[in-house]
């Protein structure tokens, strides 16, 4: 009997697995195709793109439009400056995240549901530009990297997210059996949580990365110097041209609008490939079984 | 709460509430202290700016600055209400908001446990990675990909219906496809994005629940439904209060990229109506009104939610 | 901790209550409380020559630069005409994108440069500012130091009208163009088409009809397919105002709008306008007019343009033919004649780049700035700006410049010159148009020359009050009336309707609009 049991459920299993395989299988090729498309699109004749000619592979094969995204030297600069945006406000947005989070997170901690309403009404209310901006202007970051960094230090849904990883998976005994131990909080964070907190924090990395490398409107309102133009900001530049509806008696403008639209493309792939390379490393943290060592030791 | 009692002891039990409630505080100082910074930038970059709000009350003019334009009481509130296309707006942004919620909200979850259960580590790796990549797509060529695939002369989509004896469809100048469109393509696009935090918060269910749960005979099925669900459904419901409190939200650029006179009829919606009446005319104050309306709403919106989220699944905001 | 934020919170509210008060007292009484200063400056500004300034003075201007600009400091014109005028100007150069917010800030905040240059400012823009004392009134520098701009005025009223606000200031100049080219849409024919097929070039709207049919069902293109387009246009309603002179309706005062005996007439729900929806339905549904005219973008229009295999579209210029090479099978022809014998052009007004340049109340040298400016609404200033150095740059023939061969193939017109990328304060005239006006265009304009318009009243100035009126109208009644005209054009819409279109567009207050136009209108004429 129980072995009938034991073949039935695993001929169950592999019925299981080929539905789920099934199913993976054509989300990828949902997915893929359209990605292909931009590649190839990318390497073809703009009016060809236009006309709908190129469907799945690139026809009339030019890297003009890399050459031209290649041929501004303010691309490299500001490849270097989002880089370094990125580094350092990802890291500014990951500790005060945690430091808010956590607190936030313990439910012996009296006035949290005060602190959290607080928290949460400024994804509602807000001044508007022109109060953000003079408040950034009296503090002195207008035209520096701090008007990027600064006033977004803390993204609330983020620390909402990771507040409540907090909160749900890591189990309530274990902090517990630590202050017992006569563990501070500030070890506790450190030691214990954080530890076991990977695949959130790796999480948090990503969103806030992700975030500093595609953001442009704060650079477009704080930033006067070019030198200091993330790399969004010069690549909308380069894709303004294609925007202008009114072609105004200009010189030449109507074969740069055609560029602009295989440019379109390029731009994509060359200013997702960082991030895009950046996701296996964050995957790597996906692990299962971590909270069970930490238990046992 | 229960665990309040427990960590701060018998002793205090005796004395006052009020007391109790000093020392629990007092010897949670440093949890406090971490508080501090983030608590104070709170204060200063989204407290601070706040004395804008008014200009919804008022007629802003930059010449004489927040404070000094004239009051006008409820006057832009009303210009929203009474515009001619007041229900319009509402009825499609409250519209395509219900229908993501339906559709788009729980994708990304099946998403999420459908990786999760595949066997090949490298095959699972690669479906995550390629799904990850249509979020970096700019919405511009979202858009011009969806004109292209979707075109009437010679589109992908449409030579399949043409090769299956069907008439071609006008997808993009027609009222009745708008919304089907705008949000399946929005899933396609954010699906896998969207499932990163439920993979995160997968890989925290602690396995021994699943040794468990199959030394007692149940399936695969049964285990996603008994152990995967309930792991992850803290996190669910809080992003489903998040996503509650963005209702009156409807992001601009792509409905504004996808819009002309012949679907307007259901691809008009409140922020592409802020931003064609008034951000592009610079009309700050009407902005800021019709903002605060939402928000209003917004907020209203999500007490609800978390209310009963509280009582019914034990998770909440606050 | 509670007091710590507390007072943490109000400082910042002082401080940055304390930047407000700053930026929101003072500034009218700016430009009143040194008289004296200005005095004194007057008599050093030579009301005509070079230099302007007999001490070299330095100038900040806020500008927008194109993509296709390259720094303004690196420009011949600025360059040279620091020497000559002796005024240095420094340019605060803000990318197209964003500039609106960023200028908008720049008012809010006070941060005012000396002057706006290429600002691109909205009429409301320009009456809100100057109301509120951040732009100084030019009509009397205009006056005393503007000859090239007061001769402009003089000949073209409309430019006046569409400048002066109704309490009669003037707070920003415009870009101006008195060639008829840049004013124009031409009318492109495929004439390798009509030939192939024996047609001529149709004169009504009966004949254009018969030759677009001829184009989708004669296979002109000869490749045994029926995949031509016969007509196409601008992505949207473009196609109304085009096509519109042929059934009478003009577009004046930058709206749907006749003059008849002084009379403002808003033709939105008229019979001529209907007769003119009903003929555009006809081309649409029989798929002579494109059928995607309302979901393509500029960038596939222009591919239509240079891909040869369209009928009929219009375009300022021949450049997205050139580019292709198909120009050769294009002829400019003459708008047609409608079923009441019109036969009107459209055309942009004179004054076609509202808010070019503007004066704020900071300027320590308002006079010396407007005489900078008023170079460029000259051919020798507009000559300077849009072609760089003789020789260098550009070479004369029968006193025409011309950009130089050599210098045309480095491709680095768009790079030296403001005007590129629209919107700069300078006059383009006949004599400084041949880059734009090359011979094809000439030949397209001269068909359309009979037909202009005598007079085209640009958008009039409001006063602050009546703009917020016409604002409110207007965001419901032109919302509603391009949706229904694209529907009834599209077909899904059924001409039943019209009443039904007559009477909502009443209850909108159509009327009332009417009366605001008139009332501008009447001032305009009383000025």
């Amino acid at each position: 009997m129980k072995e009938l049991r034991l073949k039935r459920s695993r001929s169950n299993d592999k019925i299981f697995d080929a539905v789920v395989n099934t199913l993976a299988a054509l989300i990828l090729a949902a997915v893929l195709y359209p990605l292909i498309f931009i590649v190839s699109a990318s390497f073809s004749d703009p009016a060809l793109v236009l006309n709908g000619e190129v469907l799945l592979l690139p026809k009339q094969i030019t890297l003009e439009a890399y050459r031209n995204v290649f041929d501004n030297d303010q691309i490299w600069n500001g490849y270097a400056n989002t880089m370094v945006y990125t580094a350092i406000g990802t890291s500014v947005n990951l500790i005060m995240t945690t430091l808010a989070a956590y607190p936030l997170s313990r439910p012996d901690l009296p006035g949290r549901g005060v602190f959290m309403f607080i928290i949460t009404l400024t994804m509602f209310i807000s001044g508007g530009l022109i109060p953000s901006y003079l408040l950034v202007k009296s503090l002195g970051m207008v035209d520096t990297m701090w008007a990027l960094i600064v006033p977004g230090a803390v993204a609330t849904y983020n620390l909402i997210v990771m507040r409540t990883y907090f909160q749900s998976s890591i189990p309530w005994e274990i902090q517990e059996a630590a202050h017992i131990d006569g563990c501070s909080n500030w070890k506790l964070l450190t030691y214990v949580i954080l530890p076991l907190s990977k695949p959130i924090l790796a999480v948090m990395v990503l969103f806030y990365a992700v975030g500093h490398w595609n953001s442009y409107f704060n650079a477009l309102i704080y930033i006067r110097s070019e030198e200091l133009y993330p790399l969004q900001l010069v690549l909308r530049e380069v894709l303004m041209v294609s925007q202008s509806d009114a072609v105004d008696s200009n010189v030449g403008l109507e074969s740069k609008v055609l560029l602009a639209e295989s440019i379109k493309y390029v731009v994509i792939i060359i200013s997702s490939l960082p991030v895009l390379v950046m996701y296996p490393f964050v995957q790597k943290h996906f692990v299962k079984g971590v909270m069970i060592g930490s238990l046992k030791g | 709460m229960k665990s309040t009692a427990t960590t701060t002891g018998a002793a205090s039990r005796s004395r006052s509430g009020r007391s109790r409630l000093l020392k629990s505080m007092s010897s949670r100082y440093d949890l406090y202290l971490m508080l501090l910074i983030p608590i104070v930038w709170y204060l200063v970059f989204h407290y601070g700016p706040l004395y804008g709000l008014q200009i919804a009350f008022k007629n802003f003019s930059p010449a004489k600055g927040i404070f000094e334009s004239s009051w006008v009481g409820l006057e832009h509130f009303e210009r929203f209400v009474e515009s001619y296309y007041f229900w319009r707006l509402l009825w499609n942004t409250v519209s395509i908001n219900l229908f993501s919620l339906l559709f788009a909200f729980p994708i990304p979850i099946l998403l999420a446990l459908l990786i999760n259960e595949i066997r090949s580590k490298a095959f699972s790796k690669i479906v995550q990675n390629v799904t990850y990549i249509p979020h970096f797509i700019s919405i511009v060529v979202m858009v011009g990909m969806l004109m292209l695939f979707l075109s009437p002369r010679g589109g992908p989509v449409n030579a399949i219906i043409e090769a299956l004896g069907g008439e071609p469809v006008r997808f993009l100048d027609s009222a009745a496809w708008f919304k089907t469109i705008f949000i399946s393509s929005n899933i396609w696009q954010n699906m896998g994005w969207q499932s990163i935090i439920y993979i995160a918060a997968l890989s925290g269910v602690n396995p021994q629940l699943y040794e468990a749960a199959k030394m007692d005979g149940a399936s695969r099925l049964r285990r996603i439904w008994h152990v995967s669900l309930p792991g992850i459904l803290p996190v669910i419901v809080i992003l489903l209060i998040l996503d509650v409190g963005h209702f009156m939200n409807v992001g601009f650029e792509k409905i504004l990229l996808m819009q002309n006179n012949l679907n307007l009829e259901s691809s008009d919606v409140i922020s592409t109506f802020v931003y064609t009446t008034g951000i592009l005319k610079g009309e700050y104050s009407y902005t800021a009104a019709i903002g605060l309306f939402n928000s209003v709403i917004n907020l209203a919106l999500l007490i609800l939610v978390n209310r009963f989220a509280r009582k019914k699944a034990e998770t909440s905001l606050w | 901790m509670k007091r710590n934020w507390g007072t943490l919170l109000l400082s910042t509210l002082v401080v940055s209550g304390m930047t407000l008060t700053a930026c929101s007292s003072g500034t009218p009484s700016d430009d009143k409380g040194d008289p004296s200063d200005t005095a004194n400056n007057t008599k050093s500004v030579s009301a005509e020559g070079f230099p302007i300034v007999e001490e070299p003075i330095k100038l900040e201007m806020f500008t927008r630069i194109a993509p296709t600009n390259g720094p303004f400091k690196d420009m011949p014109v600025f360059q040279d005409y620091e020497k000559m005028s002796n005024i240095q100007v420094e340019f605060t150069e803000a990318p197209t994108d964003g500039f609106n917010e960023k200028k908008n800030l720049l008012f809010a905040s006070n941060e005012l440069p000396d002057a706006l240059y290429r600002s691109g400012l909205t009429p409301l823009e320009a009456t809100r500012y100057g109301a509120g004392g951040q732009l100084i009134p030019l009509e009397d520098l205009i006056e005393s130091h503007a000859p090239n701009l007061k001769l402009l005025m003089d000949t073209y009223p409309e430019i006046r009208s569409a400048i002066t606000t109704p309490e009669g200031h003037i707070y920003a100049i415009p870009g101006i163009v008195t060639v008829n080219a840049a004013r124009t849409d031409k009318r492109w024919m495929n004439q390798t088409w009509l030939k192939k097929l024996n047609l001529k070039e149709p004169e009504t709207t009966e004949e254009l009809y018969e030759v677009l049919k001829a184009f989708r069902d004669q296979d002109p293109n000869g490749n045994g397919k029926q995949d031509e387009l016969p007509m196409t246009a601008r992505n949207g309603l473009s196609i109304v105002p085009i096509m519109g002179g042929s059934f009478g309706l003009d577009f004046q005062l930058g709206y749907n709008i006749n003059l008849e005996n002084d009379k403002v007439d808003i033709w939105m729900g008229s019979e001529r306008n209907k007769e003119l929806l009903m003929y555009l339905n006809k081309l649409y549904t029989e798929k002579l007019l494109d059928n995607e005219l309302f979901t393509h973008k500029e960038a596939q229009y222009l591919a239509k343009q240079g891909s040869g295999n369209t009928g009929f579209f219009f375009d300022q210029t021949n450049n997205p033919m050139l580019d292709t090479k198909v120009a050769d099978q294009y002829i400019g022809i003459s708008p047609v004649e409608g079923p009441h014998g019109d036969r009107l052009q459209l055309a942009a007004p004179v004054p076609r780049d509202f808010g070019a340049f503007a004066i704020t109340s900071v300027n320590k040298h308002p006079e010396a700035t407007m005489r900078w400016v008023d170079y460029f609404y000259g051919d020798e200033g507009s000559t300077l700006l849009r072609f760089g150095r003789l020789n260098e740059h550009y070479e004369l023939r029968d006193g025409i410049p011309y950009y130089t061969d050599a210098f045309l193939a480095t491709g680095n017109q768009s790079k030296l010159t403001p005007y590129a990328g629209g919107g700069a304060p300078h006059l383009i005239s006949e004599k400084v148009a041949s880059y734009i006006n090359p011979p094809q265009v000439q030949e397209a304009q001269k068909k359309l020359d009979p037909y202009m318009p005598e007079i085209r009243y640009a958008a009039p100035m409001f006063d602050e009050q009546t703009a917020q009126q016409i604002n409110v109208l207007r965001n419901d009644i032109d919302k509603y009336y391009e949706e229904q005209s694209t529907k009834f054009i599209a077909g899904t819409l059924s001409f039943d309707k019209w009443e039904e279109f007559q009477a909502t567009l009443k209850k909108m207050n159509i009327d009332e609009l009417q009366k605001l136009y008139q009332e501008a209108y009447d001032n305009i004429k009383n000025q």
